[in-house]
């Protein structure tokens, strides 16, 4: 049972209005992995204040960096229950957590920042080490 | 204190590595840790040398991928408990570099020894809520001590580590409200609540494990660690 849009509205467009793309279906998700080619990220954004209160910000920082993923993309969970079901196909068999962010290169899974690292982090530390998979996964494939 | 909730320890919601003086280790939320115990949510547990790992091995593992729960609820008499770790600091000491290969493995069976969730009662068709025999009982004896001619509001409100918090109080009948009439008093829900708290069984545990009133919530994809929060 989703959340009400109007409550979950603000926590997308945190991610959206930096220019990441959201995948609401299955068929969204399998067209984004479609591209085997150079760096993909999915971030699996969630309600949950502790943890992806500061996921969002820190995803936010890290897209600063000069080096990032060619492809980025989002998915919903509780909301968009097919994506987030087809999301999680492509991560291998990471346990399934929210939020959480998986970094693919040439379509393999590279990376993993299960919620458990996420939660009670401050948004620069969450940032600090996306950067810094960035500069060593991203930059490395141009 | 628990980052949304005041009365709880400081790990409360935080999911954590609980090493025992035994063969065996824990990895779960943190629900709340006292002298007495430490309180486990969405648990997995490992024993020295299952699937020929040590209980280090595991833990690595399990601070890059995360863990398969096992396990609703555990609760651990902190005599048996040698240390409790933040699971997220071993994954940052580690880097967390997966590969497609080398990814933690999905649960095989159930550990022949969970520690048993409460029974509860389940709601009637058509029924929104149900309340256990002891939510009842507790209920009865907190109206006739604290607000005798009240009833009990049950909601949901916005908040929490899970997003949505629920709201149980002593309060008179509003306009709207939706009337679930128990011996001895009235449960009152207000009509958007009743959207989220359609098939919750309300329960009331007792004794040095019990937790007060609990919310069984069949709907919810995700909980807090203290149960007190969820998300749909």
């Amino acid at each position: 049972m989703p959340y009400p849009e109007e409550l979950v509205a603000p926590m997308r467009k945190e991610l959206t209005t930096a220019g990441v793309k959201e995948l609401k279906t299955a068929a969204d998700v399998d067209a984004f992995m479609a591209d085997k080619s150079g760096t993909a990220m999915i971030i699996v954004n969630s309600v949950c204040g502790c943890a992806a209160g500061g996921a969002r910000p820190g995803v936010k920082m890290a897209l600063q960096n000069a080096s990032k993923p060619d492809r980025i993309a989002t998915v919903f969970a509780g909301q968009d229950v097919d994506a987030v079901k087809q999301a999680r196909g492509y991560f291998a068999d990471v346990p399934p957590s929210s939020p959480s962010i998986a970094i693919f290169k040439d379509g393999e899974l590279v990376h993993f920042v299960p919620r458990h690292a996420i939660e009670g982090r401050a948004p620069q530390s969450i940032a600090q080490e996306l950067t810094k998979v960035f500069d060593s996964v991203c930059a490395a494939a141009k | 204190m628990g980052t949304f909730h005041q009365d709880k320890s400081e790990l409360h919601g935080i999911t954590v590595v609980v090493d025992t003086n035994g063969p065996k280790v824990y990895v779960g939320r943190c629900d709340d840790m006292d002298d007495e115990k430490v309180i486990l949510l969405d648990v997995d547990v490992h024993e020295d040398g299952q699937n020929g790992r040590s209980k280090q091995q595991y833990v690595e593992r399990a601070a890059k991928f995360g863990v398969w729960k096992k396990h609703d609820r555990v609760i651990l008499p902190r005599a048996e408990v040698s240390s409790v770790k933040r699971l997220g600091e071993m994954h940052s000491q580690l880097g967390a570099v997966a590969t497609a290969t080398a990814v933690a493995e999905p649960p095989k069976k159930a550990d022949p020894k969970p520690v048993p969730a409460p029974v509860a009662a389940k709601p009637a068709d058509g029924e929104v809520v149900a309340l256990t025999a002891n939510a009842q009982a507790e209920v009865k004896r907190l109206l006739a001590l604290e607000k005798p001619g009240a009833g009990l509001r049950l909601g949901v409100k916005g908040g929490g580590c899970s997003g949505l918090s629920y709201k149980l109080e002593f309060d008179q009948k509003k306009e709207g409200d939706l009337v679930i009439a128990y011996e001895g008093f009235s449960v009152f829900l207000d009509r958007k609540s009743t959207i989220y708290l359609r098939g919750v069984t309300l329960d009331h545990q007792k004794g040095l494990q019990g937790k007060g009133f609990v919310f069984h919530n069949p709907n919810a994809t995700n909980t807090c660690g203290c149960g007190e929060s969820f998300s749909v």
